[in-house]
């Protein structure tokens, strides 16, 4: 937009110049944040997926139970097209290609049916065998179509993806262990894993269920419904619940001494000036490290920053920790691929990272050309004192760099984020100061995708 | 190397599919989620127990209903005028699922299931008919426990006959009634539950042995059983009816999701088939149109030209007014005051969904 352009409903705004004025500050510190990570000691390299040229989205990305990272190199925009797990080779800096998924579960590429396109925010680490689950998602159209939608192909049996496929890959072997289906015909947005209790829990797309699978048994139990928007991520807490959220912004709780899916009476943070609380669903959950309380994003325009803490109180104490993003126009419904905040993880410094994306806009953000439209920006959250600062931004050689989907520290403590946008796609490294990292950074790991 | 699609992008098989995907939802008519709550004042029936099960509907056009789950709770819900609201009137303590709502002249009568089996309980007409935008005021209804039904077995139907003052109903192997104003329940002897019944002209019809139906005449008191034959077809699921108010005509379906119209007089007629089988609830607009869902798991909406016998795929439920909402599973349906139609979703968090059907036509 040209500077002598009106923004939508400008005209209307009779505060406009006020709102203005007290945001001139705001960008200022940004632009001047902006300059000084150009000299950032976070280093950061763009791995792209060159050995699956069919990837467009990394999803899921992870550290393994052998503090390495794990990424899906996914493949859903290419009909009958694969995932394919990769792991970071820190001797050689370079990607490792494990497997492709469907042959491994005999359910290949040219099938026919709905493929096994991608890894959603399901990895789940095994510490006592050192297994890496994962369960894959739907979306990749059969081969011979070019889209695929999973309501429409719902009772065909030729079309109608297979079922979400569970393995157990043992990071100490590269094997494939076994495999399951976790799901059928349905595919699993994200999971999480009770190592103790040895279940898995996982969110169905779309019906939107909640699904229990015991590893002793490799029996699936289903449940039911929590709504229609898929919540991005579950979580747990030292009783053994299991924690999500609901379409209308609400925490939704799974008790396993009731087995029941309840729904707080609260709500999750969001706007208040203008949003209802939903579709504040999670996006991302990060553990502290002391295992006390949860940092979650929202998958929502203007994502909210939240810390969660599950044992207090009836229905857990909600912290609202602002907007991860910028100010926009709010009359125009933001591209969510735009406005996003995603990658949570902790440090080995014990600070919380994530990556919320910035982009330039004529009034809330006016960066010059020079930039680029559309930023990723690495974020470092102090939890003492709930001050964050810019320490990075993620650049990619051509292409985007604002989409992180999650984050994850290895063992060396250097810091992960899968990326979503580019094809092929790929991870950043974000290689941590050396002041600021630790040898198993990753621990105690998170057990949820 | 990359993986190259099979298809061509331009070829009419492609075009011709991607124009079905892009009307999975709801091809006519508008459907509108209604949460079991007065929206933004009062909280929904919990999760897990809110399966819409059974509905049925006054003749001011209120509905009423009960869910199934954890727990059954009974409501009533209007919709017009300035009302808007579903009404929880509470759970029904031990029941855990709802199998009948009828619609009495003086009040309403419920039939719930538990480990404890069938029983009856009495619902006070609510007023409804409040400002519900401006402000309100009506005490919390109370239901009345009515008893159980027959020792021991669980109710699977009942329908109250026209006049309100009488509810037949069915439990696993019994026929009774039950009087509306007093509660009373009379055990009329044996006859297999079988799914939902069926109010014709004169009588209610029921599911026998075998490939027929029983039915009881209202005037008489008297069961005849194997009284009607079931015309060609799978007949071996529970049938689900639905009833021309203007014609008289009952419409069911076999397992097999073929659709046929059941007059008294004529018996019955085939229609065509839903795409999808089983069929659920069922409903018929007043000018003859039914409207239904079929197959499990994933329903889709269906339209039968009652009159040509032709069916038409309406897709998956989606509600985009009141509540942002796919739909997937539906336990009954009622047609509306003004011949819209009222599902009840069964399912985790069930509303109530209007669906208001494409209007067809315009007055020469």
């Amino acid at each position: 937009m040209g500077s002598g352009q009106i923004d939508r409903r400008t005209f209307m705004k009779v505060s406009s110049g006020v709102l203005a004025a007290g945001l001139a500050p705001t960008v200022a510190a940004e632009a001047k944040a902006a300059r000084a990570v150009d000299e950032t000691p976070y280093p950061v390299k763009w791995y792209p997926f060159t050995g699956h040229l069919d990837s467009d989205t990394c999803w899921s990305l992870s550290v393994g139970p052998d503090g390495r990272i794990y990424a899906a190199a996914c493949a859903e925009s290419v009909p009958g097209g694969v995932v394919r797990p990769v792991r970071y080779n820190e001797q050689r800096d370079d990607l490792d290609y494990l497997f492709n998924l469907a042959e491994k579960v005999d359910d290949p590429g040219d099938s026919g049916r709905a493929s096994q396109c991608k890894i959603h925010y399901s990895f789940a680490p095994s510490m006592h065998d050192g297994v890496l689950y994962m369960a894959t998602h739907l979306s990749g159209p059969p081969i011979d179509l070019p889209v695929y939608s999973p309501w429409y192909s719902w009772h065909d049996s030729k079309r109608c993806f297979r079922g979400s496929a569970l393995l157990a890959f043992d990071t100490r072997t590269d094997q494939v262990l076994w495999w399951d289906t976790l799901i059928p015909k349905e595919g699993c947005r994200c999971l999480l894993h009770d190592e103790e209790r040895g279940l898995l829990y996982a969110m169905s797309y779309p019906r939107d269920h909640f699904i229990i699978y015991d590893l002793k048994t490799r029996k699936r139990r289903d449940l039911g419904r929590i709504g229609s928007i898929n919540p991005q991520a579950l979580f747990l807490d030292k009783r053994h619940r299991v924690w999500t959220s609901s379409d209308y912004g609400r925490l939704v709780r799974y008790t396993p001494e009731t087995d029941r899916l309840e729904i707080s009476p609260g709500l999750l943070a969001h706007d208040p000036n203008y949003q209802t609380g939903w579709h504040s669903v999670f996006y991302d959950v990060a553990p502290s490290p002391d295992g006390e309380c949860v940092y979650a994003s929202t998958w929502c325009p203007n994502p909210r920053l939240m810390r969660i803490w599950p044992n207090q109180g009836e229905w857990a104490k909600v912290e609202d920790l602002g907007p991860a993003t910028q100010p926009r126009d709010l009359s125009f419904p933001i591209d969510m691929y735009r406005d996003h905040c995603g990658g949570l993880t902790f440090g080995g410094d014990g600070k919380l990272y994530y990556v919320a994306s910035r982009w330039r806009d004529a009034k809330y953000n006016p960066t010059p050309e020079s930039r680029k439209q559309n930023e990723g920006v690495v974020w470092r959250l102090d939890p003492e004192t709930l001050k964050r600062e810019e320490v990075a931004r993620l650049e990619h050689p051509t292409g985007m760099a604002h989409y992180v989907s999650r984050g994850a520290v290895d063992h060396n403590g250097d810091l992960f984020f899968g990326h979503v946008g580019n094809h092929p796609s790929g991870i950043f490294k974000v290689s941590m100061p050396a002041d600021r990292k630790r040898k198993n950074a990753h621990l105690p790991i998170r057990m949820w995708g | 190397m990359q993986t190259k699609p099979k298809f061509h992008p331009n070829s009419p098989e492609i075009k011709a599919y991607q124009n079905e995907i892009a009307h999975q939802f709801v091809r006519e008519g508008t459907m509108v989620a209604f949460p079991t709550c007065l929206p933004g004042m009062t909280t929904p029936i919990p999760l897990d127990e809110s399966h819409i099960t059974a509905l049925d509907i006054n003749s001011e056009g209120h509905v009423y209903g009960g869910t199934s789950g954890q727990q059954a709770h009974l409501f009533g819900a209007a919709f017009h005028g300035l009302t808007g609201i579903v009404l929880d009137a509470g759970a029904v303590p031990g029941c855990t699922s709802t199998a009948a709502i009828c619609c009495g002249a003086t009040r309403v009568i419920a039939f719930v299931n538990g480990p404890q089996g069938g029983r009856a309980v009495g619902v006070p007409y609510i007023k409804l008919a409040e400002d519900w935008i401006q402000e309100w005021g009506l005490a919390p209804p109370v239901l009345q426990e009515l008893g159980e039904c027959v020792a021991g077995e669980p109710v699977v139907h009942a329908i109250a006959v026209p006049s309100g003052n009488v509810v037949v109903g069915v439990t696993t192997h019994h026929l009774f009634t039950m009087d509306v104003q007093s509660g009373q329940i009379s055990v009329l002897g044996e006859a297999p539950g079988r799914g939902h019944l069926a109010m014709g002209r004169t009588g209610v019809f029921g599911q026998d042995e075998s490939t027929r139906l029983w039915r009881f005449d209202v005037a008489s008191g008297h069961i005849h059983r194997a009284d009607v034959h079931l015309p060609d077809g799978d007949w071996t699921a529970p049938l689900r009816w639905a009833r021309d108010r203007n014609r008289g005509l009952l419409f069911t379906a076999d397992d097999a999701g073929r659709l046929f119209s059941f007059d008294e007089n004529k018996g019955f007629r085939s229609l065509g088939s839903a795409h999808l089988a089983p069929v659920g609830p069922m409903a018929v607009a007043p000018d003859g149109r039914l409207f239904g869902f079929c197959g499990a798991e994933m329903a889709n909406l269906f339209c039968c030209d009652t009159v040509s016998g032709s069916v038409t795929n309406l897709g998956v439920a989606a509600s985009v007014l009141e509540q942002r909402r796919y739909g997937y599973q539906f336990g009954d349906a009622v047609t509306g005051r003004d011949g819209e139609i009222v599902f009840g979703e069964d399912d985790n968090g069930g509303h109530l969904w209007l669906y208001f059907p494409k209007i067809t036509s315009t007055r020469a």
